[in-house]
């Protein structure tokens, strides 16, 4: 396991995270750490809470927390509306991406793109700066420029969707980044692009949080933690090489630990 | 229920129906209004309970009928710059005759007894109740306030046509235009209202054979403004009809299409949207017919309605026997954005041939809210996701009505201000 | 193209129930007056509330206007000429099944509905209805270990009094409408089902309505109140004999569901539908609403609509607890000159209500069949959703099929989504049923009950199959 420096403060601390949704509860007391340039998976059946809390982190209306605190770049940010979150560097690649018929896909990057950098201080760019802002980083998720004429999403194919996810990472450049199930309905190809471009976005600033139901990604992008959840917990943590476990025996392996717990 | 409580106990004067029950409207009138006249004189409002009119707010339209008339023209200008040659702008009851014939097209004024014919041959068909809006319309249209055009050719520049109303009173504008066959044309018609006024409008197409019309219809007012705005159109067989419409900032404003395709195999398209806020009431009612077979016809209506505002949508697609292999679909989306508002819509299909495809559909919503988490969650704020989500609502809309580029600033300004 | 008289000739089946029975019965005089009123009454041994119910909905019913909105087309009813009281002669109390008239037995034998102790279903409570008086209730003793009340409504009126007032009327008031009206002054007789609190009635209820004289009119009414977490699923089915007039049945059906309790009610409609020239027939003019009244209550409609010359229905929901919910799924043929304008009204008025409409409409013959519904979001339905599909199908091209769906918003925060279509039994469809051996009534009733597959899955199994066969029946002989 890689030894990370922590004398930093994390990124992300979420401290024994209740949450809940139309008085069901989802997230039974869920903690994480996250501190610069690290890497963490979250693996777990369907339905074991890891893209609720995703969700969650990054602000979802439908979702109340109903005890335990977000930390993000040392400041709660339990109260805050889900743009402020993404102003403020939380990221979240959707594990379905919404299509939204209509809105062009260069206007809605770049008004995100500019609404991030004013948050930063930065100069916010005009139509033909952002362009070539855009462009460059295409290149990182191999997309063709066609797509950014084209309504947000709308009539992508899931690789595609993926790949515009990746890139709106790209532009943003978050803090911390949350990957739901990036992965899925991905081939070889694509997934291996969609690898690459995250690894080149990523730096020793930037935390990321990859929820995965699979092995493959972590191939690609090894991470440094990780976590196993279950029923809105997460039952168990270790290096890259739990994961390798996991697929090895399958989830079912994983129901002792929560005996031993 | 309340407007025709005050009706009974005639509270409240209403200046035009007053009129023509004791037959003082006009001291000359020309033989169209006669015609109208008689028709309306025995029963001069719609029946206010029937289909067409029970969602009309009672009291906005009485008042609708509470300005004297006035058929004189002042000058007006058109509400932003012409900034193309190529466009051929008329106003209604400000032009003098007009002749236009060039190499590829002509464009020339229907005569007198041209008008009459073709205005008797609609009216003798009209319903007092269903087509009370086109009555009362040529009741009050002057002669020089009814424009009728003959258009033959092709590469005719496109047509801007305007009407407007002037202030604390009724006006009253008729146009009758003859798409001749194989003919192409765009046209844009606008219809204004200022504050305090109420505008009668009546248009009357007829595509003969193998024409084609892309129609847009824009038509916005001002505090207090009224409208009245029907539309008939007739279409033989291989025309098509392109109509897209948006009406928004009235107090009280109707549209009502009535088209026909008389011989069947023709095709109309429609994108219609109405926008209300503060206590508007703005309803659009269409009624397609198919009197032939392998028609065609692709309709949305879009409305979007906030603060203590009503939007309303009828349409009616009626099949007969006659019309085998149509293909129709309609469709109501509306999004209400306020609690105080109220969103009423009834597509509605009557069919009795059985090789048809007929489908319709409508939706009351409010803004998806999985989108906006999306955009959110990117950054954008509620207010900006809002207005993305709510300019694409009305895009698909806008879009297809032909007016060239340089004046979507001015449509954009125009929906923004509140 | 589709053999057009191929298809008509498999819609043409006699009608299986049109015989009379014959047996004497007590009428009273034709005609409608305060006094035929206090008569009905009396012979029912009615409490003073209930006559001055009857009374005060003449006195509103005089005033009213017959409606004619739906354009349905007919002559003009002559309410003077007709018997508003007839029922089969017996001793005076019956106490067991011995002591009905075995010629009635026999009736519904022949319908399909054995009442007696040998031969009763044995899975379904039934109230058979003869004319304007229920003859049996099979399965009450079983029914009453559970607590559960089923017995005709002039029973309840003698036995659970407090009941029949609190609640009669007060989901269908006695004015809502011109035959609701009607059937208020001068209801003869019904079901009655009570359902106490957290019982999940052990059997399905079963009605079945039987008119027998051609002069009189049937006004029923029926009354289900489920108590707090209870539930009932209540079935009811109808059959006439076939005469040359026509008849009239104006029926009420009132339901409340109070806190988590469900409701389903089913019906299988098969009136007599009057001969290929539309002489004869029901006028079928019924009123049916249900109210969800408690939080999470259920109700939820189903209809098999395939008789009647004329029917003219909106079983409707009002939705007043919050997440209650509201469902209608209906089939409606129409074959001949028939009419049907039927459908539903959702009234959302809690939060978080929810509706499913369904509807089936198919069209045969001359026949005219038509869709109507309002789905309405009041100010305080947070939350609300509704679904509405419109599916018609034609056959021929003689028949027509409307939709008229009225919808009204008044709350941003609901939904409401309506999508309605038409089709007809395409002949490449047909011709990949028929290449593959099936034959061509078969194919087209497969095609049929595919159509209304949706629906189907909503009623009692024994319904479903009942419902497949009769329109199966129906359509022999239209389709083309």
């Amino acid at each position: 396991m890689q030894t990370k420096l922590k004398e930093s403060a994390p990124i992300l601390e979420v401290n024994n995270l209740f949450a809940s949704t139309d008085n069901l509860p989802i997230l039974k007391g869920v903690s994480i750490k996250v501190y610069p340039g690290e890497i963490h998976a979250i693996m777990g059946r369907n339905g074991c809470g890891k893209s609720t809390l995703s969700k969650i982190i990054a602000g979802h209306p439908s979702y109340n927390i109903t005890k335990g605190e977000i930390n993000f770049l040392e400041k709660n940010v339990n109260s805050l509306e889900p743009e402020e979150r993404a102003q403020s560097g939380i990221f979240l690649g959707f594990q379905y991406p919404i299509e939204i018929p209509g809105v062009s896909n260069l206007e809605f990057l770049r008004v995100s793109t500019n609404a991030r950098r004013k948050f930063l201080k930065q100069e916010e760019l005009d139509t033909f700066d952002f362009e070539d802002l855009v462009k460059e980083k295409l290149e990182l998720v191999k997309m063709d420029s066609a797509f950014l004429s084209r309504s947000v999403n709308q009539g992508f194919s899931g690789g595609e969707k993926k790949r515009n996810e990746i890139l709106q990472m790209a532009l943003l450049d978050p803090s911390i980044a949350i990957l739901d199930e990036t992965d899925s309905g991905l081939d070889i190809d694509a997934l291996r692009i969609v690898a690459s471009g995250i690894k080149k976005i990523s730096n020793n600033k930037m935390g990321i949080i990859l929820i995965t139901h699979y092995q493959r990604l972590l191939n690609e992008i090894k991470p440094d933690y990780v976590h196993v959840m279950s029923d809105g917990q997460i039952i168990k943590t270790g290096g890259s090489d739990l994961a390798l476990e996991l697929e090895k025996n399958g989830y079912e392996w994983t129901d002792n630990f929560e005996k031993e717990n | 229920m309340n407007g025709l409580i005050t009706l009974k106990k005639k509270t409240k004067p209403m200046q035009i129906i007053e009129k023509i029950k004791t037959n003082k409207l006009l001291s000359n009138p020309t033989e169209i209004q006669k015609i109208c006249l008689e028709k309306l004189q025995s029963n001069p409002l719609p029946n206010l309970k029937s289909e067409l009119w029970r969602l009309s707010n009672k009291s906005k339209f009485l008042k609708f009928l509470d300005f004297s008339l006035n058929g004189s023209s002042t000058n007006f200008e058109f509400p932003y710059q012409n900034n193309s040659q190529n466009i051929i702008r008329l106003i209604i009851g400000e032009n003098s005759q007009i002749n236009i014939n060039s190499e590829n097209y002509s464009i020339n004024e229907l005569n007198n007894e041209e008008l009459i014919t073709y205005i008797k041959q609609n009216v003798s068909s009209f319903d007092q109740n269903e087509n009370w809006s086109e009555l009362l319309n040529l009741c009050l249209s002057f002669e020089q306030n009814i424009l009728g055009l003959r258009i033959k050719g092709k590469k005719i520049p496109p047509l801007e046509i305007l009407s407007h109303a002037t202030h604390n009173s009724i006006n009253a504008k008729t146009l009758i235009l003859i798409i001749e066959k194989n003919c192409n044309l765009d046209l844009l018609q606008i219809n204004l209202g200022t504050e305090n006024s109420s505008l009668s409008q009546s248009t009357y197409f007829c595509l003969e054979a193998n024409s084609s019309v892309n129609h847009g219809m824009v038509a916005y007012g001002e505090n207090k403004s009224n409208l009245l705005n029907s539309l008939n159109v007739i279409q033989k067989q291989n025309s098509e009809y392109n109509l897209g419409s948006l009406h928004f900032k009235f107090n009280y404003a109707r549209f009502e299409i009535r088209i026909k395709q008389s011989l069947g195999n023709a095709k109309t398209n429609i994108k219609g949207m109405q926008i209300t806020k503060n206590d508007e009431q703005i309803a659009t009612y269409t009624k397609i017919e198919f009197n032939g077979p392998n028609g065609f016809l692709d309709q949305i209506n879009k409305s979007l309605a906030d603060d203590r505002s009503h939007a309303i949508f009828e349409g009616s697609i009626i099949v007969p026997k006659i019309a085998q292999k149509t293909d129709a679909s309609q469709l109501s989306r509306n999004l209400l954005l306020s609690n105080h508002a109220q969103i009423d819509t009834k597509p509605q299909l009557e069919i009795i041939a059985d090789d048809v495809k007929c489908k319709h559909g409508a939706t009351i919503s409010q803004l998806n809210e999985e989108e906006l988490f999306y955009m959110r969650s990117r950054g954008l704020t509620l207010a900006e996701a809002s207005k993305l989500q709510l300019g694409s609502f009305f895009k698909e809309i806008i879009s297809f009505i032909p007016v060239p580029k340089g004046r979507w600033d001015l449509l954009n300004k125009l929906l923004k201000q509140d | 193209m589709v053999n057009e008289n191929l298809v008509k000739d498999v819609v043409k089946e006699p009608y299986k129930y049109g015989f009379v029975t014959d047996i004497e019965t007590e009428k009273i005089s034709k005609g409608l007056n305060e006094d035929i009123i206090r008569l009905i009454s009396s012979k029912k041994e009615e409490p003073e509330y209930l006559l001055n119910f009857r009374l005060n909905a003449f006195k509103k019913w005089q005033q009213m206007k017959e409606p004619n909105w739906a354009e349905l087309g007919y002559d003009e009813i002559n309410y003077q000429d007709i018997i508003y009281y007839s029922a089969p002669k017996q001793k005076e109390k019956i106490s067991s099944l011995d002591q009905v008239d075995p010629k009635l037995l026999e009736t519904f034998d022949k319908l399909g509905i054995p009442l007696t102790e040998q031969k009763k279903l044995t899975n379904v409570a039934v109230d058979a209805v003869f004319d304007s008086v229920s003859i049996a209730t099979t399965f009450r003793e079983e029914l009453a270990e559970h607590g559960v009340i089923f017995c005709s409504i002039s029973e309840a009126v003698k036995n659970h009094s407090d009941l029949i007032e609190k609640y009669l009327g007060s989901v269908v008031p006695a004015t809502d409408n011109y035959f609701a009206a009607l059937n208020s002054a001068v209801f003869s007789d019904g079901s009655f089902v009570y359902i106490p609190k957290g019982v999940t009635c052990p059997m399905d209820l079963s009605s079945y309505f039987r008119i027998n004289s051609g002069d009189s009119g049937q006004f029923e009414r029926t009354l289900i109140i489920a108590e707090e977490s209870s539930s009932v699923s209540y079935l009811e089915g109808c059959t006439a004999p076939m005469f040359d007039t026509n008849t009239l049945h104006a029926a009420v059906v009132e339901l409340i569901a109070l806190d988590d309790a469900s409701i389903k009610y089913s019906t299988v409609q098969n009136w007599y539908a009057g001969n290929e020239e539309g002489i004869g027939g029901i006028f079928n003019f019924v009123t049916k609403r249900g109210k969800c009244l408690g939080n999470r209550s259920k109700i939820s409609w189903s209809q098999v609509e395939t008789g009647s010359a004329i029917t003219w229905k909106y079983p409707s929901c009002l939705l007043l607890g919050e997440e209650s919910i509201g469902e209608f799924y209906s089939v409606a043929l129409t074959n001949n000159l028939q009419q049907a304008d039927t459908g539903t009204k959702m009234i959302h008025i809690g939060p978080k209500t929810k509706s499913t409409i369904v509807s089936k409409g198919i069209s045969a013959g001359k026949s005219k069949n038509s869709y109507r519904g309002l789905v309405k979001m009041g100010t305080k339905a947070i939350g609300a959703k509704n679904y509405s599909q419109c599916d018609s199908m034609l056959i021929g091209d003689q028949a027509s099929a409307n939709t008229f769906p009225y919808i009204t918003s008044q709350q941003q925060n609901s939904e409401i989504e309506h999508e309605a279509s038409t089709c007809r039994i395409s002949e490449d469809q047909l011709f990949y049923l028929q290449s593959r051996g099936i034959e061509f009534e078969e194919a087209v009733s497969m095609m049929v009950s595919g159509f209304c597959r949706d629906v189907f899955n909503q009623l009692p199994m024994e319904f479903a199959a009942e419902a497949d066969k009769l329109l199966a029946l129906k359509l022999e002989g239209s389709v083309g």
